[in-house]
């Protein structure tokens, strides 16, 4: 046994606690973990693949590595299943990318006004008018904006989706707007961020030299905020794609089928072997452009 | 021509830019401009005389509390009918949605805090943060980078399905429980944290981390009372803003497997109440409203304490 021997300097020896007070932080979060699983009444015995489901979970899951490449059952099918899988991609794609192309104006629009950035600073206008404007209408519009782009998100595009389709006509406007909606909510909010944490210098340098106020907006705070902004618009493509799949679940919204519904279909028939194609189908599509847009963020952020 | 204008367009020429970003965004906007070209959408639909009335219609007739249908509005009525359907199924539903979300994103937080280390290059490489002094064999190597890029692989896969069509699979194979629901956000989450986190190891400052690596600290030690104590305030932070986007989530997976908003959401849409829809969807917008408040003040605190 060696014993312990204090520091040349006196101090006693003491184990570094590897985190600290997080620990008990990270404790409190398992606490309240353990409620969740307990309120849910969950059995982890019920994960064991054994009862009643067997058949279909190994049976579904051993298609996995040998999805279908052409259609399985009896039956003349007028397109290959390949065909039709890619279709479906290019249906997901283009709902997914409508959806998110009307995101983007409002997200531009929305987050100009929720931003703080174009009050001025501190309300110095530079007229009395200006000034009186920028103090009471400035947080008026602000706070508007702000509760409609939080409300915008804070509905799941699947819901956006059931109630447009409750109120109007089926169309594919009602499916690209149930996407446009949440999203253009989501990039209004982080837009808005990036303007009011881009530095404000250029700015304040284009309103010594007496730009006006969209002038100074327009060159003068947007391009610092910009390769953020393009960096997380791509991300929220990505995102997009998934959701265009889940809607493509509920429904065509009188658009070509999307991935989501052949997938549906397939499942539904209990086709594995087509629904693992579709299912990869779906992965490739994600990693590719996971792949693209953060080859983007590397080279604009990064 | 003076000097500041060449000094403005030695700056312009000299300006940072990245041709692949470029053809990207052309690429990008094209194709966004392109689809919504190809979907046809037209928002006459809905910005129109007719969009108009239809939303009147459902917010007048449709969506009317049916107690209240072909009465004058009451907002006591309204009120009583409110709370006495939160109170005979809504709280309860969203008690166990929040509770899904939640013990989806500790799970998920749990595995992804166990893969962030073998995916994370400088720490999974035979030279972690500093050179050992001689040159790692290729052997080991390889042998590292294939631990990276399997784990890579593995995390990718696991984000890459939507939550929905996991929850989806998943019911066919566990069955009606709220595991559906928890396994399905778990894994989605386990898929994007694991990524995140490992980020944040790789974007530590290596100073300190090879000066104890150069002390003699083993891979353990390293992790334990270096890496982790750096990363853990990133973690955390990741972690409650990857919760706030579990509880949006929670509120459609509740419709699969158990009696969560989704569930009643659905119900309702299926039996044509209008009316008890639209208070479930405004019950799980508030319920999302409440995790985004509870994660900006928890990662505010956690971005002072750090």
């Amino acid at each position: 046994m060696v014993p312990d021997l204090p520091p040349p300097d006196g101090t006693p020896a003491r184990r570094p606690f590897p985190v600290g007070r997080r620990g008990v932080v990270i404790l409190l979060l398992l606490l309240i973990g353990g409620w969740a699983w307990a309120h849910l009444d969950l059995d982890l015995g019920d994960l064991a693949i054994g009862r009643e489901d067997v058949g279909t979970a190994s049976e579904f899951l051993a298609r996995a590595f040998s999805p279908a490449l052409d259609h399985e059952d009896e039956g003349t099918y007028e397109t290959p299943l390949l065909v039709l899988s890619l279709k479906a991609v290019g249906s997901t794609i283009a709902f997914a990318a409508a959806g998110m192309g009307l995101a983007i104006l409002f997200g531009l629009a929305l987050g100009f006004f929720a931003s703080t950035a174009w009050w001025g600073e501190r309300g110095t206008g530079r007229s009395p008018t200006g000034r009186v404007l920028s103090l009471t209408l400035a947080p008026l519009v602000y706070g508007a904006t702000r509760t409609f782009i939080t409300v915008m998100r804070s509905v799941h595009e699947l819901w956006w989706a059931l109630l447009l389709l409750i109120i109007f006509p089926t169309t594919p406007t009602s499916a690209v707007l149930a996407i446009a909606i949440p999203y253009g909510g989501t990039l209004a909010k982080i837009y808005s961020e990036m303007i009011d944490e881009a530095s404000r210098a250029p700015a304040l340098a284009l309103k010594g030299m007496g730009a006006s106020g969209l002038q100074i907006y327009g060159f003068g705070l947007i391009p610092s905020a910009l390769p953020d902004m393009t960096a997380y618009t791509f991300y929220r493509f990505e995102c997009a794609l998934r959701s265009a799949t889940v809607l493509g679940f509920f429904g065509t919204f009188g658009l070509p089928p999307t991935l989501g519904v052949r997938i549906r279909e397939a499942f539904g028939a209990t086709d594995y072997g087509e629904a693992w194609t579709h299912l990869w189908m779906l992965i490739l599509l994600v990693v590719v452009f996971d792949w693209w847009s953060g080859a983007v963020r590397r080279r604009l952020v990064g | 021509m003076s000097a500041r204008d060449d000094a403005v367009r030695r700056l312009w020429r000299e300006r940072p830019r990245s041709r692949f970003v470029r053809v990207s965004v052309l690429l990008f906007g094209l194709l966004l401009i392109g689809c919504w070209l190809y979907v046809g959408a037209d928002l006459g639909v809905v910005f129109s005389p007719e969009g108009a009335d239809d939303l009147h219609e459902f917010f007048t007739e449709d969506a009317r509390p049916k107690p209240l249908r072909g009465e004058a509005w009451d907002w006591g009525v309204a009120a009583r009918w409110a709370s006495g359907e939160l109170d005979a199924r809504g709280w309860a539903a969203a008690g166990a949605t929040l509770a899904i979300s939640i013990l989806a994103i500790v799970l998920a937080a749990a595995f992804a805090g166990l893969l962030a280390w073998p995916a994370a290059r400088t720490f999974a490489t035979p030279e972690a943060f500093i050179p050992s002094g001689r040159e790692p064999s290729w052997l080991r190597r390889t042998a590292w980078k294939a631990v990276v890029a399997g784990t890579r692989v593995g995390l990718v896969l696991m984000r890459s399905l939507p939550e929905y069509v996991l929850a989806f699979l998943l019911f066919t194979i566990v069955g009606k429980s709220a595991w559906p629901a928890v396994l399905a956000l778990m894994i989605h989450n386990t898929g994007i944290l694991g990524r995140l986190d490992a980020e944040v190891i790789e974007n530590l400052p290596p100073r300190t981390l090879a000066a104890q690596r150069a002390l003699g600290a083993g891979r353990a030690q390293l992790g334990l009372f270096g890496v982790l104590p750096a990363a853990l305030p990133r973690f955390l932070m990741y972690f409650f803003y990857r919760w706030e986007t579990c509880v949006r989530e929670a509120t459609v997976l509740s419709m699969i497997g158990l009696a969560g908003l989704g569930y009643w959401i659905k119900e309702a849409d299926a039996h044509d109440r209008e009316d008890l829809l639209l208070l479930y969807v405004l019950v799980s917008s508030g319920l999302v409203l409440i995790g985004d408040f509870v994660s900006a003040i928890a990662r505010r605190v956690v971005r002072q304490a750090s």
